[in-house]
């Protein structure tokens, strides 16, 4: 009790330091769910309090950028809001910047130029809104551009589909022009089996000067598809938002609901949660250190991890029924529990699993021909990784030590704290060496979990209403980085807002920083796969 | 795990030796017209024929993706079965279409059927692909995969199973073999 005594001082003492900072240019400012700080600021000077804050804190964090439409409702005009997402790290809150816009030609200045990590979030904002950031160019990102603009605005409330035209527009690239230098074209339909991208290097001979990625093939408009659905409907989009992470989005999903329910998951059921969001993580980094030993030449090492991998979505099959662990994690716990004597054979197969990973382990890191080629590989520097705000492991490869199971603990993580490795090289290595000790971390966790589970239920059975109008946010630390789910829901307790930003989200823009400089064109599959993001859920 | 490969080593030696023609002579196998086409009977008759995959996400969640690529690992080694992934459309008997289609997605699956010589098959993998139900009501999405393009084989899954995923392609292999 007294610890969240001073918590809680902590969190209003941070909310009048900012208040004193920011001075005229809140509007009101309050504090909501317990630690959220919301300041609501004039459209005109968002620019100036976004940067002020992210400058004067070191451990902050842009989350995500969320707007919202309110079609005109009684006497209220139709109006847009958009919210600016902060996670602070020390005391742990999340400080949102909101402003409001006018339905009539909406526009703010725009954050990037000082927080580039905000780029990507303004063109979506304008892509699906019709928002405008001023002050910086307004690519078009999530809708291509046979999309006809202006005019259609998808995720407006008031928006009908009807029947928008396919035209085969080409894309646009920002390519340098010189002697020598010719584009190389990849995708949208790759050579192995990945997802649908369109990559495009600007090289002279082997040297690649410029790298453009086109993104958002994939787009299904979920988070539109969402609203009007029960809370129960959109847990199984969230659930079908990806499909390498589709845990830690059912989890981050289910626990931003549970928040506005202000109900907690009963004790095993968190125990369970976080030994399955463990195994995800597995699961994911033994499919990228195959694909990192595929792309580094290394066939064997590749066929042994991928041969891991199955070991491990097998044992999720075994507990949960499912091989992406869908169906099973529902608002408030579990649909149904995992038997003891099965957690036990899971860490047995584990225990097996682990020595032969730690001869793999070995032969890996010494491994000349693979070393070679991973070191001095896509390097990013500490500076560039903040900028743009990588998170997970490409984070950790830069250098820095950032982890949400340490830094924001949910479920067991705050009694459990994980170690978190970092390595400050930057390059394909370094992002490498991340996972492989994490996997010996996750292992280990999953072992004392398994062994020390506390009998009991695993659904909150008793559930209060969903408060409505208020965000309920859960960050969680998928194995590719974290993720934040964003749900605001009406009165009737159906979806109003649900906004996912996804850990691939915030590293492609990684993946293009690392590509240029000194790698040249084989380097780049090196490149990718050393991140190895998902499509699905940057798209969604 | 090293030990293994060290086994496979020393096996894959003895599997691989060929029998020496008949008569003992340096003669090679094409230099002999008559020999060369038995040999290709015996082939087809013990290898039946091969099949080549071409992937096509057209919107999918990455989940059948996983299962496709599971199938090239260690345990299920889909080559076993004459089945392999290729890079091009233009070598591919088989379109592996995954999602509901995208519409950002259309063009290039109407251009990589296209770019895929006949006789050619198209499965469906997942329920994206197969009923596209889920995503009827999105602004971004336009159906199944067969609103667009002839399906011949549906799988139906979330994700299908590696399991299902072999015997659809070993179905392929038998569909093709009836149309020549």
């Amino acid at each position: 009790m007294k610890m969240k005594q001073t918590a809680s001082q902590e969190i209003f003492a941070l909310l009048e330091t900012i208040n004193q900072n920011l001075g005229e240019q809140v509007i009101r400012s309050y504090l909501q769910a317990g630690n959220q700080l919301v300041f609501h600021i004039p459209a005109t000077s968002i620019s100036q309090a976004a940067t002020w804050l992210f400058h004067q804190f070191t451990d902050i964090t842009l989350a995500t950028v969320v707007a919202s439409h309110e079609p005109p409702a009684g006497k209220n005009d139709a109006q847009f809001g958009v919210d600016f997402l902060f996670n602070i790290r020390q005391p742990q809150a999340w400080v949102i910047l909101k402003i409001e816009l006018p339905e009539a030609s909406p526009s703010y200045p725009a954050i990037s130029p000082t927080i580039p990590a905000a780029n990507w979030f303004e063109r979506e904002i304008h892509d699906l809104f019709g928002i405008r950031a001023t002050g910086t160019h307004l690519e078009p990102l999530v809708l291509h551009r046979d999309w006809p603009r202006p005019g259609h605005y998808p995720m407006r409330k008031d928006y009908t589909p009807a029947g928008i035209p396919i035209a085969e527009v080409p894309h646009q690239f920002h390519l340098t022009e010189g002697p020598g230098r010719h584009q190389v074209a990849v995708g949208p339909i790759h050579a192995g089996i990945i997802e649908p991208g369109h990559m495009r290097f600007n090289v002279t001979g082997e040297k690649i000067h410029q790298f453009n990625v086109q993104l958002f093939y994939t787009h299904k408009g979920i988070e539109k598809m969402a609203e009007g659905k029960t809370v129960q409907d959109g847990l199984n989009l969230a659930e079908h938002a990806c499909g390498m992470c589709a845990f830690s989005h059912s989890v981050a999903y289910a626990m931003a609901a549970e928040s506005l329910a202000s109900i907690q998951s009963p004790e095993r059921a968190s125990y369970l949660r976080t030994i399955l969001l463990e195994m995800e993580r597995l699961a994911n980094h033994f499919w990228d250190l195959s694909a990192i030993c595929q792309a580094g030449g290394f066939p064997f090492g590749a066929m042994l991890a991928a041969g891991f991998r199955e070991t491990i979505v097998q044992i999720c099959h075994d507990l949960t029924g499912h091989r992406f662990m869908r169906g099973i994690n529902t608002i408030g716990g579990f649909k149904r529990d995992i038997a003891n004597s099965r957690l036990k054979q899971a860490c047995r197969d584990l225990l097996c699993m682990r020595k032969e990973f730690d001869e793999w382990q070995a032969l890996i890191l010494g491994k000349g021909s693979l070393l070679d080629r991973l070191e001095k590989t896509g390097v990013i520097t500490k500076l560039t990784a903040r900028n743009v705000g990588l998170v997970g492991p490409a984070a950790r490869g830069s250098g820095i030590s950032q982890d949400v199971r340490r830094d924001y603990p949910y479920l067991m993580y705050g009694k459990f704290p994980p170690t978190i490795p970092t390595y400050p090289t930057g390059d394909a290595l370094s992002r490498t060496k991340v996972r492989i000790d994490e996997v010996s971390v996750s292992i280990r966790l999953i072992e004392f979990l398994a062994n020390n589970m506390p009998e009991g239920p695993v659904l909150e059975e008793d559930m209060p209403s969903y408060r409505a109008h208020q965000p309920g946010i859960m960050m969680v630390e998928s194995a590719k980085g974290s993720l934040v789910h964003w749900l605001v829901l009406d009165e009737t307790g159906r979806i109003d807002r649900w906004h996912v930003r996804s850990a691939s989200y915030m590293n492609w823009r990684g993946v293009a920083e690392a590509t240029i400089g000194d790698n040249i064109v084989p380097d780049a599959p090196l490149v990718n796969k050393s991140f190895n993001l998902c499509y699905a859920c940057v798209d969604r | 795990m090293l030990r293994m490969f060290q086994l496979w080593l020393q096996t894959t030696g003895k599997t691989l030796t060929l029998p020496r023609p008949k008569g003992g002579s340096e003669t090679r196998l094409h230099s002999n017209p008559k020999e060369m086409l038995e040999f290709r009977r015996g082939a087809r008759k013990a290898l039946t024929r091969s099949l080549l995959v071409r992937h096509l996400d057209v919107g999918s969640n990455n989940a059948e993706e996983a299962e496709l690529v599971a199938l090239g690992g260690p345990l299920y080694d889909l080559a076993q079965y004459g089945v392999d992934f290729t890079a091009s459309p233009r070598h591919a008997d088989v379109l592996a279409v995954t999602g509901p289609v995208t519409r950002q997605l259309k063009v290039a699956l109407e251009r990589t059927y296209a770019a895929t010589p006949n006789p050619k098959l198209v499965m469906a993998i997942g329920d994206g692909a197969c009923y596209g139900s889920a995503y009827e009501t999105s602004y971004a999405c336009l159906g199944p995969v067969d609103q667009f393009i002839s399906v011949d084989i549906y799988v139906p899954g979330d994700p299908p199973s590696p399991r299902e995923l072999i015997q659809a392609f070993l179905t392929c292999k038998q569909l093709l073999a009836e149309r020549n």
